[in-house]
């Protein structure tokens, strides 16, 4: 759609005269490009979250656990032992095998007492930090015979997060009524349960709980990547084999890794379907009221159409001027809507970040800058088709006529 | 003269185009969430409520302190409670009495199926009628454990109806494995309404305890105190005892004490949450649909402008026809909050038949009249007040040029 110059100049001026009515129709179109641009944002940033956790190494991992209620670690009904990790060792197609104890600790600073999950792994196979894909941003990570160490989570670091003062590498922390030391700290997961996570070793998690029957929240096995359903049913088999169990009895789980990312993405694809409905609706209602805007401007300068027309413009022209008006007003609209909910969400990722929720966090994108305006022009545009039709068909000498 | 105004704002509105309507969606859609909302939200609180097992009956539950919000209760203690805790809380003088209660997932058999459930412990003597009240719980078959039940148990709803859950009806005199282990069942309960209680287990403690090799250790001690207005000193009595018993300072318990009020504050504030987030979507719909009227009013003078200049050649005054046009403004906000209010009663009143049927719960839809007045006149403020712009236009108009266009 090629106009000329003055055409362009022509419907600038248009817009530039009624300024009341066009910051209206800028307004509505803007607050719906905001709250889509939003909520784009943030749902793109938790699929980011999730995606975190897959990196190359969760590709070829299988995760077995027992079956439970709540979180992991916190039902112990049913036990995965030693015993299970062997079976599963010698399932064909698994190369390496390895347990993780989860369990609540009591961890107190001076005059505070908190409770935390305390993990433990095999730091000749920390393949539940591989999985978790966070590294340590201070110290070191576990090693084989680290008695009485200990990593902690990010919140660590920080004060008045989980307690009042942040602890600092050898420094001693008390967990579960041991002072244990500190060697290394781990970047942040963004959210406040992973963020306050105490790691140590599978060897010294039994003496951190000597009373307890520890039994494994999670084994994590490694696997033939080209052949990873197999090695799942497999893996059941040979699990229901040595628990002596029916198939359909399993008091167990066995997943690959990414199914159990899956199932996740599923409930969020389900939760932003819903918000980006809402937002949808209020972009129905602004291209409404940019339609309406459009039909009120061929009104009023039915006459000045009539001149136009009389001077020599084509209807083609005529269509094109107020196509353009109406293109315009969303395309600004759209750059406004852009530039708030940007802000808006730079505010609120702030907000979030300090509260410990740093995984609720904004991707931005250049798709997204340009997608959301060229949405609102086309929005914009779409209302004004009507109205410029409407105008492009007037008959000239009626609208000269017409006072 | 007030009834004339509204008689010719209808009348007008009869002519409008589909295009003054679809402005409306605005208001209509915010509406009907505000409206379908706060009338779910009773609906809403009784639904959590049931899941975590609030109940009307005033008692004190008393945990370990823990992860307590990762997995059913107990599950994340560190330090368990145990029977000896329970009976010295039930030797306070602010306690009428005092039980301890253990839960376990486990898994049910029968019809050779497994499922996993939660099973549960039932007081004995005379704590067992009220810890049955206390739930809510009644037989629909069969009947309650009594003392001495050694190899019994009670099965909850979803066992007992349609055979839903092993594709064949349990009922009362059938026998189920718990754990790898025979039980008899000897009745089922009502419908509660809880997820996790109608898939509930229910046996008594000692063999529960045997089963899943509880030794001591209890999960929870539910306190009856000896009337409503001693709660909270009874509340302060189990603080002191259980600090003094498990050696802990003020300030670092690892153990909680809750009463029914303090449960239900963290059900609000988690539908709290979700309400204000809602209710500021609703508002944006809100304010997107007042603009819509502000520019479908604007539309409206410009094209009655002949209209106007008619009306005040025959004697019209400007605030005649500024009234006019606010009036009409504001019937335009009304209709949208009237639609939203039609629309969010439906889905309140949907909503509610839906947690009936998905809970079993007994809640009525409740049509809030104080409510829809309110939304109504809202919507008919807000309509109003967006139209004051425009209605001043119109009746600034010069006559004779209106006339003239």
């Amino acid at each position: 759609m090629v106009m000329s110059k003055e055409s362009v100049k022509y419907s600038l001026n248009n817009i530039k005269k009624n300024k009341a009515r066009t910051i209206l129709t800028i307004l509505s179109i803007f607050m719906g490009i905001a709250t889509i641009f939003i909520f784009v944002s943030y749902g793109w940033g938790l699929y980011d979250y999730i995606d975190d956790f897959t990196s190359s190494s969760s590709a070829d991992k299988l995760v077995i656990q027992p079956k439970g209620v709540g979180a992991p670690g916190m039902d112990t009904t049913f036990k995965l032992m030693d015993d299970d990790i062997r079976a599963i060792k010698n399932t064909a197609g698994i190369h390496e095998v390895t347990g993780v104890y989860i369990a609540a600790g009591e961890v107190v600073q001076d005059e505070s007492k908190k409770y935390v999950f305390v993990m433990s792994y095999d730091p000749k196979l920390p393949m539940i930090m591989e999985l978790s894909n966070v590294e340590i941003i201070e110290g070191r990570s576990l090693q084989g015979g680290d008695s009485g160490k200990v990593t902690l989570g990010y919140n660590y670091l920080i004060k008045n997060r989980i307690f009042p003062k942040s602890y600092s590498l050898n420094s001693k922390i008390n967990v579960q009524g041991r002072d244990l030391r500190v060697i290394g700290f781990y970047e942040s997961f963004g959210n406040p349960q992973d963020d306050s996570n105490i790691y140590v070793t599978n060897d010294f998690m039994s003496e951190l709980y000597p009373e307890k029957n520890l039994s494994y929240s999670m084994i994590v096995a490694r696997a033939n990547k080209d052949d990873l359903e197999n090695v799942v049913s497999n893996v059941e088999k040979k699990l229901r084999q040595h628990r002596d169990l029916d198939e359909g009895k399993e008091d167990f789980n066995v997943e690959s890794y990414a199914d159990l990312l899956e199932s996740f993405t599923v409930v969020l694809d389900i939760i932003i379907g819903f918000i980006l409905l809402i937002a949808f609706i209020s972009i129905i209602v602004s291209a409404v009221n940019t339609a309406n805007t459009m039909i009120t401007s061929v009104l009023e300068r039915f006459k000045e159409i009539g001149v136009l027309k009389s001077i020599g413009a084509r209807n083609s022209e005529i269509f094109k001027i107020f196509l353009f008006e109406s293109g315009f007003l969303g395309f600004v609209a759209g750059v406004i809507g852009v530039m708030v909910g940007w802000g808006a969400t730079i505010f609120a990722a702030n907000v979030l970040d300090n509260l410990g929720y740093g995984f609720l966090s904004p991707h931005y994108s250049w798709h997204l800058f340009v997608g959301c305006v060229l949405f609102a022009t086309f929005t914009g545009a779409i209302s004004g088709m009507i109205p410029a039709w409407r105008a492009s068909k007037i008959n000239a000498v009626d609208a000269l006529r017409y006072e | 003269m007030k009834t004339d105004y509204l008689i010719l704002a209808l009348k007008n509105l009869k002519h409008r185009g589909i295009r003054s309507w679809l402005t409306l969606l605005g208001i209509f859609i915010g509406i009907t969430a505000v409206v379908s909302l706060i009338g779910l939200g009773a609906g809403l609180q009784a639904a959590v409520g049931a899941q975590f097992g609030i109940s009307s009956t005033q008692v004190i539950s008393v945990k370990a302190g823990g992860l307590s919000s990762f997995g059913p209760p107990g599950s994340g203690a560190v330090n368990k409670l145990t029977i000896d805790d329970a009976d010295a809380i039930d030797g306070l003088s602010s306690v009428e009495t005092a039980f301890p209660r253990i839960l376990s997932s486990s898994k049910i058999e029968f019809n050779n199926i497994v499922e996993l459930g939660m099973s549960m412990s039932t007081p004995g003597g005379k704590n067992r009628k009220l810890s049955y009240e206390i739930l809510d719980l009644e037989v629909e078959t069969g009947r309650m454990l009594k003392d001495g039940d050694v190899n019994k148990v009670v099965l909850g709803y979803n066992f007992w109806k349609d055979g839903n859950v092993f594709r064949r009806m349990i009922v009362p005199g059938k026998s189920v494995l718990v754990q790898d282990k025979k039980f008899i069942v000897v009745g089922t309960l009502k419908k509660t309404g809880s997820l996790v209680f109608d898939s509930m287990v229910l046996m008594n403690e000692e063999p529960l305890r045997d089963l899943m090799d509880y030794g001591d250790d209890v999960d929870v001690i539910g306190v009856k105190v000896r009337s409503e207005d001693v709660m909270d000193r009874a509340k302060e009595d189990i603080e002191k005892l259980m600090r003094k018993r498990r050696d802990v300072k003020i300030g670092k318990e690892d153990f909680e004490v809750s009463t029914p009020d303090s449960m239900m504050d963290t059900v609000n504030s988690v539908l709290g949450g979700v309400q204000a987030f809602i209710i500021i979507i609703a508002s944006i719909s809100i304010l997107v649909g007042a603009l819509g009227i502000v520019n479908t009013m604007t539309t409206s003078v410009l094209e009655r402008r002949k209209e106007i200049g008619i009306m005040k050649a025959i004697g019209a005054k400007n605030s005649q026809i500024f009234m006019q046009f606010f009036f009409e403004s504001g019937m335009l906000g009304l209709m949208g909050g009237i639609v939203g209010s039609i629309f969010g009663t439906l889905v309140s009143i949907l909503g509610v038949i839906g947690i009936n049927n998905f809970l079993g719960a007994e809640l009525s839809p409740v049509i809030d009249f104080i409510l829809i007045g309110g939304a109504l006149t809202g919507s008919f403020i807000i309509g109003a007040v967006a139209g004051i712009v425009p209605a001043m236009n119109a009746a600034k108009q010069n006559p004779v040029e209106a006339l003239r266009g």
